[in-house]
């Protein structure tokens, strides 16, 4: 774990987020920040709005309220598509992979997105194909995560601990500054979840990419993550150091009641 | 006031057909999983079965009878158990084939069995259609509408009592919402869908038989458009509400009446009222949820079947079966020209001779295609020639199908539109304005493009069965609005399209012709490997394997839609154009909404999943009418049989029987050979069999 680094720049400010489906608040009024290069724990019992906070800071649903201010611009509107331009990845709790494409092709497709939209021109003068720049990013991200041995694969073929792996590295490629990371234990044994603490570390080591990451699994979050926030029933109990966080009377009997 | 009741009055009836319809549709869907589009053609065999019956002498009450209460359920059990139970957890496209090729093909089949459509106006159910038999206010009421509207009473009744009062009607209820909760209480879900199946057949006869005196005669045709209307009124009620779907019916048979009533006579007119259904599912579809949002157990999803997985994949077969490997990629240059499943390292390609013997059917494709050529331009007689004419252009409209369905799972009911469109745009600024054909050709083609453009902005947010539906009601849309308009479609008369000319040389004679479209046939198959290859391809794969996923990539998948929408209907409007040049005219009976399902249909059975599947669809599809002309005029119905019998075994091979045949030819020549290379050699460098596609063997399996 990284000591915090509490001098880096608010990479994302979240103010006031809102979202309501119906009568029922997923999101009451969250607000947060994650600085630069920081990883961020969400944690928080079922349903407590933490994949809805996903898809707000990501683009699938557009909050009622509140704003999401991103690299200094205001993204609580844009469109998916641009936000993951502008470098925020996002993995997802229940797998969403390119069913039929392999693994390679998974992060290909990934990192031709984020540098243009459809290049329909050069398509049909045959120069549609990766460059060679594109085609040494993929092999750099297969190597950092240790997929070059599936990496032409089809995904179906993978066990669910690598097929998270290909989710990781799918938002990995264009070089984001955000990743969002979706319970990315969920389904993974013990010693698959080990690997993956040691990857992230690996990953943010290397590339700097601020982290939040919603997750179940204390043992992950104490691994990975420098500052934790709690929520509950849409809205944010705490928010803080991790350990602190942790020791709070108010988030165990909240949260952790169970468990303890 | 009652100027309002005398323009809804009439509606009634229409009204009722419309909900027994809804309520069939839905009853089953949710039942058995399956949007049943045979569902129109089952009403149809109800109708002429009745109709025969009276023809021959039979009391009404009796045909009636056996008409809905053995005919309806005896076609629709079979149906059940021929196909729909095996492709209840299938893809779309899976489940929308053969539902649609029957719909084409089962109406043909009972005309075939019957003999011919008796000539006499189908009388109504009770009493006099003619005669009035009452006033409502100042409105009169002929037996017409009190048979109908009496008949769907007492059937809404027994409906209503069937699902409040009985085990089975609420066990149906269950099944109906939850298919999976209802098995894990411990309810046989297979028989109630057979139940509900049954029961839905009744109502698609009774609606046949009840609407059949609507009409001066049976015509199948009407029964495809009842089903449009039954579809509106299922989509009314998103699927899901048996009472919404009654509602809606009923409320789109009145809205019609009404709105003929109101809207000045004309084209618009005319054609806005049978329209109604397109913007009706415009509006509604996409308040449909989805099955995940309805179905509580729709998170735990059983693995999909090997049928799925096997139509997954204009590429998954691809990229295994090419076999190039991302270790060995050591950054060759991009220039795998002629390798249709292009090495996603981009590695140099195999040299071409080498492909050649390692695909033999590659080879026999070649050497069938050069005969062909060299044939056409020889020997072959003028009307076959004619034929294989034909066949180049119908292989353009079946190529911009390869590139929306096969390529990006977007699947279009109205590619008949677009083709249409463009030999119209063709034929008119040739006739009217004097253009070269060939400009108008490209006219057309972009024109299409623009359509395509206006189809896919508001279906956007569809997908699946929910866009086969839209796009089939824009079709019928266009065929009642756009197509009947002078300086389009021209109605009945429809558009005359000289033959091209390129300064000196021109194309009018058979020969010339076929080698033009050949040309432009070549063409539209490059611009779809190279889309197909490129980084759009790539996306479109994306996509289709999971759009939430796809745009937090940062693919920008309304404009990617959009832009292959367009691409596509510029495809088959070019087609369409070199078809109308082919012909000399064109009228917009030749590309009406039929036209684009059975298109649709016999690509898919063909093979859908590449440029090959695409032309060999466009001969057999050409020769094979061609053919049947040559025979006695009792076997007309020939083509609709062989058509339905493929539809049916569709299911077992979705990837299509290209693939198949090509798969099991690849298998038995390799065979052939390391058995001849093994006799020469002893033990020595075989190289190890390379198997035939995945697709092929994933099918094979099935």
């Amino acid at each position: 774990m990284t000591a915090p680094n509490l001098t880096a720049p608010n990479l994302m400010v979240v103010t006031d987020l809102t979202k309501r489906f119906g009568g029922l608040v997923a999101l009451d009024a969250v607000s947060l920040q994650v600085r630069a290069g920081e990883a961020v724990g969400v944690i928080g019992p079922n349903g407590a709005g933490k994949s809805t906070l996903f898809n707000c800071l990501s683009g699938l649903e557009s909050p009622d309220a509140g704003t999401v201010i991103f690299c200094g611009r205001r993204i609580d509107r844009m469109a998916a598509w641009r936000r993951s331009r502008l470098g925020i990845g996002r993995t997802f709790q229940r797998l969403e992979l390119f069913e039929g494409m392999t693994v390679a092709d998974h992060l290909l497709v990934a990192e031709q997105a984020h540098t243009g939209t459809v290049r329909i021109w050069r398509d049909l003068l045959h120069r549609g194909g990766p460059s060679p720049a594109e085609l040494d990013h993929v092999r750099q991200v297969l190597g950092l995560l240790g997929l070059d041995d599936v990496a032409d694969q089809p995904v179906a073929t993978l066990d669910l601990g690598r097929a998270r792996l290909v989710e990781l590295g799918r938002a990995l490629m264009g070089a984001p500054r955000l990743l969002l990371l979706d319970e990315p234990s969920s389904g993974l044994d013990v010693a698959d979840t080990r690997r993956l603490a040691e990857t992230l570390a690996d990953v943010r080591q290397r590339s700097g990419v601020a982290v939040v990451l919603v997750e179940h699994d204390l043992d992950l979050i104490h691994a990975v993550v420098d500052h934790l926030v709690v929520l509950d029933l849409g809205r944010v109990l705490a928010d803080g150091p991790t350990v602190e966080v942790l020791a709070d009377p108010e988030v165990r009997r909240a949260y952790l009641g169970a468990l303890a | 006031m009652s100027q309002l009741l005398s323009f809804a009055l009439p509606g009634v009836p229409y009204g009722c057909v419309f909900a027994l319809m809804a309520v069939g549709l839905v009853l089953t869907y949710k039942a058995s999983g399956v949007f049943n589009l045979a569902f129109g053609a089952q009403a149809f065999v109800s109708a002429l079965t009745y109709v025969s019956l009276i023809d021959g002498g039979w009391p009404r009450w009796a045909a009636a009878v056996i008409a809905v209460l053995v005919i309806g359920p005896v076609v629709g059990i079979l149906l059940d158990r021929l196909l729909f139970r095996r492709i209840r957890t299938a893809s779309p496209l899976v489940t929308l084939v053969p539902s649609l090729g029957l719909l084409v093909a089962l109406p043909q089949v009972a005309i075939m069995v019957v003999g011919s459509i008796p000539v006499i106006p189908p009388p109504a159910l009770v009493g006099n259609a003619q005669r009035v038999y009452l006033h409502l206010g100042s409105v009169p009421v002929s037996g017409l509408e009190l048979s109908v509207t009496g008949a769907t009473l007492v059937v809404v009744a027994g409906l209503v009592a069937l699902f409040r009062f009985t085990p089975v009607g609420l066990e149906m209820r269950a099944v109906v919402e939850s298919p999976r909760l209802t098995e894990l209480a411990g309810i046989d879900s297979s028989r109630i869908g057979l139940a509900a199946w049954i029961l839905s057949s009744v109502l698609a006869g009774l609606a046949g038989v009840l609407l059949a005196p609507l009409y001066a005669q049976v015509d199948p045709q009407n029964f495809t458009v009842l089903l449009v209307w039954g579809i509106a009124g299922a989509v009314i009620g998103r699927f899901t509400s048996l009472p919404l779907a009654l509602v809606g019916g009923l409320a789109l048979g009145i809205g019609q009446q009404i709105l003929a009533g109101y809207l000045p006579p004309g084209v618009v007119a005319n054609g806005l009222r049978p329209s109604l259904p397109f913007f009706v599912l415009l509006i509604f579809l996409p308040l449909v949820g989805t099955s995940r949002a309805t179905d509580p157990l729709a998170g735990c999803d059983p693995p999909t079947s090997a049928v799925e997985r096997a139509v997954s994949g204009y590429r998954s077969g691809a990229t295994a079966a090419a076999g190039g490997s991302w270790e060995s990629l050591a950054g060759g240059a991009v220039t795998s020209v002629g390798v249709w499943h292009r090495r996603l390292d981009g590695a140099a390609p195999t040299p071409l001779a080498d492909r050649f013997t390692r695909r033999p059917t590659a080879t026999l494709a070649l050497v069938v295609g050069v005969v062909a050529v060299i044939s056409a331009l020889t020997w072959v007689p003028p009307d076959w020639l004619f034929t294989m004419n034909q066949a180049l252009a119908v292989s353009i409209i079946f190529l911009s199908l390869t590139l929306l369905t096969g390529m990006s799972g977007l699947i279009s009911l109205c590619q008949a539109t677009f083709a249409g469109l463009g030999g119209f745009v063709a034929g008119q600024l040739a006739v009217h304005f004097g253009l070269p054909v060939m400009i108008g050709v490209i006219a057309g083609g972009l024109l299409a493009a623009l359509l395509g453009v206006v189809v896919a902005i508001p279906t956007l947010r569809l997908a699946g069965l929910s866009l086969a539906l839209a796009t089939l009601a824009f079709a019928l849309l266009a065929d009642n609005i756009l197509f009947p308009v002078s300086w389009v479609g021209n109605g009945a008369g429809g558009v005359t399209v000289p033959r091209p000319s390129a300064g000196p040389i021109s194309f009018a004679a058979a020969k010339p012709f076929f080698l033009l479209s050949l040309v432009v046939l070549g063409g539209a198959a490059l611009v779809v490997k190279l889309v197909g290859d490129g980084t759009m391809g790539r996306y479109l794969a994306a996509v289709r394997g999971s759009e939430l996923a796809s745009s937090s990539v940062g693919i920008d998948v309304t404009r990617l839609r959009v832009l292959v929408f367009a691409i596509s209907a510029g495809l088959a409007g070019v087609g369409g154009a070199m078809s109308g040049s082919l012909e000399g005219s064109l009228s917009p009976d030749a590309y009406g909404y039929q036209v684009s399902i059975v298109l649709l249909a016999v690509v898919a059975i063909v093979g859908i999943g590449s440029i090959s599947g695409a032309i060999v669809a466009g001969v057999v599809y050409e020769v094979l009418q061609q053919a049947v002309t040559t025979l006695p005029a009792r076997f007309a119905g020939l083509v609709a049989v062989l058509f339905g019998l493929a539809a049916l075994s569709y299911t077992r091979h979705p990837e299509g029987f290209l693939d198949v045949l090509g798969g099991r030819a690849e298998r038995v020549i390799e065979r052939a050979r390391n058995r001849r290379a093994t006799a020469r050699q002893g033990s020595g460098s075989v190289p190890p069999p390379t198997g035939g596609p995945v697709v092929a063997q994933a099918g094979g399996m099935s």
